[in-house]
């Protein structure tokens, strides 16, 4: 499934105290996907768009950590 | 000083997420020039601001400066609350 949180591998050096966390990951903007935004996107209403940030609901993106994702998964 | 109304601040909160949506949509209309339905909604949207504008000019005082709201007398655009005092 299309996810804007992207993870990689990181390198694993003999004297790391303890193991990182892997895998590790991190968000990319959704308008990286987008290019050239078509028309006729779904919107917020005033209230909600200004609450969330944008107008457009493709665009909306809490930037929210992986363990804060699982709790606030309310990302629409 | 006397508190503000809640109709005062319901207002403002309306005037801030129409001109939220306004600017959004000035934005996305600047490369955008011929989206029909885009200028439509921005049309309405501005008609609407400018009622609620009215709306909050008869009650509570000059929103913008240098002809751009009326004045009511006497002249009280200095009067608190200002912007931070909100």
């Amino acid at each position: 499934m299309f996810t804007t949180r992207k993870t990689y591998q990181p390198y694993r050096s003999p004297f790391d105290p303890c193991p990182p966390l892997t895998p590790k990951t991190y968000v990319t903007a959704p308008n990286l996907y987008i290019g050239f935004q078509p028309p006729r996107l779904p919107q917020y209403a005033p209230y909600e768009a200004l609450r969330k940030g944008t107008t457009w609901k493709i665009f909306y993106d809490p930037y929210c950590g992986p363990y804060e994702q699982m709790k606030r998964n309310e990302r629409t | 000083m006397k508190q503000m109304p809640k109709e005062y601040y319901d207002l403002l909160h309306q005037l801030q997420a129409i001109d939220f949506v306004l600017i959004d949509l000035t934005l996305y209309l600047d490369t955008h020039p011929h989206d029909y339905e885009a200028i439509q909604q921005f049309n309405e949207l501005a008609q609407e601001r400018k009622k609620l504008k009215k709306q909050y000019e008869t009650q509570f005082g000059p929103l913008q400066q240098y002809g751009n709201s009326y004045s009511h007398y006497p002249w009280d655009w200095s009067k608190t609350p200002w912007p931070w005092q909100v």
